[in-house]
């Protein structure tokens, strides 16, 4: 089978699409381990302070709980988002179709910031909050995309799938999923870029990430420290994006169909 | 076999469906023709419950089909669509392995029958399995609609428009191959389509359909001949029905013996039907032609005053029989 043996190779072979996430990988850990040993340079931006390299936690564990921060919010609203964009489009969840839309939008319009100063009373401050914030934040592109995707899949396929005798599990796994894939990715890349960034005002509730570096920056008017702390999310930022580019393309050249 | 009987078909208010009865022999084609929203299509999807019907019976095999789980029904029933039916993110192969994989045949059958069913819709296996359905043309893609609906080698085929996005070239080239499968694998078939032409051309049984009834059903023979009302007649080409008849209806069946002499130098196989006999002496100038076997041996001789004759006597036949 030719097209087995294709298959294998794409996935091992590393195509030029996936180049920039690891060059772009590749620049956050020199970010990581290397900001120290730039200190003339920060020095050079702030004469004036004390320290220029930010040292109360060292980089790659101040990456590590962004990573964590994110990464979780990602999973629950990746899940949510996407269970509840499948549970409105079927036959028996059709009525509750507006209202997930609604609610989605709606955890956008509230900004992260009022969701931290609320949460925080009720959870306390540190990690959990933020996570809250952006699992709100972050659920209105999944679920909108799952929406789109799912709503996009042609009905005479849908019918055609129930013709030849699939059941209602197997036409969503196996059709309704697959072609809405693309749209799906596309949702979860935008929703999870912008948290990458929206994760860093944690900091001010005490959720040490990345955002750390700026908070602590702003507040005591050093511009190196939010230098380092916004390089490093930016290159985070940029490795995720282009992780999910190169996946997205890499699902075009599969399905390049319609 | 498939029996609809005062079977009708609500949607709220609307009805789109008004008592129909018909019955579909084993191994026989049956069309169903008539304008959009007549209610064919309804019709078809009643028959494997991909729409319930409101009222009436529906028996497939002897049984009627809400004893069947809709599952299992549909998938021993084939069915085919438009090409936008075919599943964009699988190859060719996989399309047409569908059902047999549903089924949960072993991997070597589903791949020893798709190999089989693509040689027998002429796509070579090398060059079309690892295909994806947006590679394909019109005319090939539907050939793998069809080869999909036979895949698991059902008695019942239903199709709806499988050939009504496709250029009138090869849309006339698939009915040809269409009815030649058919002459082989003799299935059940409920064919619907709007085009009366290719009812005619490969239905044994046709039904009209308007407004949700059946205004005239018989072989399409027995249609041209005595159309029900002027919507079947207008429906079957009005002025024209004559050569439709024509069409349907062999030289073969019109001829006389030879004489001592040849009558034309015109030659027409016994095959060929009398349409084509009637443009072979429009075009050279003859009222008789020379009928030959399939080794252009002379058989006979028709004569333009015995098939005019014959053709105001001819009562209602069968177009086979």
């Amino acid at each position: 089978m030719t097209g087995d043996r294709n298959r294998g190779e794409s996935s091992i072979t590393v195509g030029p699409r996936w180049l920039w996430p690891i060059g772009w990988a590749l620049l956050l850990l020199i970010g990581v381990l290397g900001i120290p040993a730039l200190e003339p340079v920060f020095r050079w931006l702030e004469p004036d302070a004390r320290q220029v390299i930010y040292a109360r936690a060292d980089f790659a564990s101040l990456l590590a709980r962004h990573v964590f921060v994110v990464g979780v919010a990602a999973v629950v609203t990746i899940s949510v988002g996407v269970l509840a964009g499948i549970a409105v489009t079927r036959q028996w969840g059709r009525d509750f179709l507006p209202l997930a839309g609604q609610l989605a939008s709606l955890g956008q319009t509230f900004p992260p910031v009022a969701v931290l100063a609320l949460a925080v009373p009720v959870l306390g401050f540190g990690t959990l909050p933020i996570i809250v914030a952006l699992m709100l934040y972050g659920l209105l592109p999944i679920v909108r995309n799952t929406l789109a995707g799912l709503q996009d899949v042609d009905a005479s396929l849908k019918q055609a799938a129930f013709a030849m005798g699939m059941t209602p599990w197997q036409v969503l796994t196996r059709v309704e999923l697959p072609l809405a894939t693309p749209v799906i990715l596309a949702g979860i890349r935008t929703s999870v870029t912008i948290n990458i960034a929206t994760a860093a005002i944690g900091a001010t509730v005490g959720a040490s990430n990345l955002g750390d570096p700026i908070i602590a920056g702003i507040v005591n008017g050093n511009m190196a420290y939010v230098l380092q702390g916004a390089l490093l999310i930016a290159l985070l930022a940029l490795t995720v994006d282009s992780l999910f580019d190169a996946l997205q393309q890499q699902l075009r050249t599969r399905l390049s169909a319609s | 076999m498939i029996e609809l009987s005062h079977v009708s078909k609500h949607f709220g208010e609307d009805t789109a469906v008004d008592d129909i009865s018909l019955h579909v022999a084993k191994g026989k084609f049956c069309a169903l023709v008539g304008s959009s929203g007549c209610g064919k299509s309804t019709t078809l999807r009643m028959i494997n419950r991909l729409i319930e019907h409101s009222s009436g019976d529906i028996i497939i095999d002897g049984q009627a089909i809400g004893h069947y789980d809709p599952v299992k029904l549909r998938r021993r029933i084939g069915y085919a669509i438009q090409s936008t039916g075919l599943f964009p993110h699988w190859t060719v192969a996989h399309n047409i392995g569908l059902v047999p994989r549903l089924l949960k045949w072993p991997a070597a059958d589903v791949k020893a029958r798709v190999e089989e069913l693509m040689r027998l819709l002429g796509l070579p296996t090398e060059e079309f399995a690892h295909k994806y359905p947006h590679q394909l043309s019109g005319g090939q893609a539907q050939r793998v609609g069809v080869a999909r609906a036979l895949a698991a080698d059902p008695d019942i085929l239903l199709m709806d428009e499988p050939f009504g996005a496709l250029d009138p070239i090869t849309r006339e080239k698939l009915q040809d191959e269409l009815a030649k499968l058919q002459a082989r694998l003799h299935k059940t078939v409920v064919f619907v389509t709007h085009d009366m032409d290719e009812a005619l051309k490969l239905a044994d049984h046709l039904v009209v359909m308007r407004e949700g009834r059946i205004v005239q059903q018989g072989s399409p023979l027995a249609l041209l001949q005595t159309p029900a009302d002027p919507f079947v007649e207008s429906l079957l080409g009005g002025l024209e029905r004559g050569l439709k008849q024509a069409a349907l209806t062999r030289v073969k069946d019109h001829m006389s013996s030879l004489g001592q002499t040849l009558p034309a130098q015109s030659r027409i196989p016994g095959e060929f039907s009398l349409r084509q006999a009637l443009s072979m002496m429009l075009r050279d100038h003859c009222d008789r032609l020379t009928v030959v076997d399939q080794h252009d041996m002379p058989i006979g001789e028709l004569s333009l005053r015995k098939v005019v004759k014959e053709a105001q006597l001819d009562k209602v036949s069968h177009r086979d029989g």
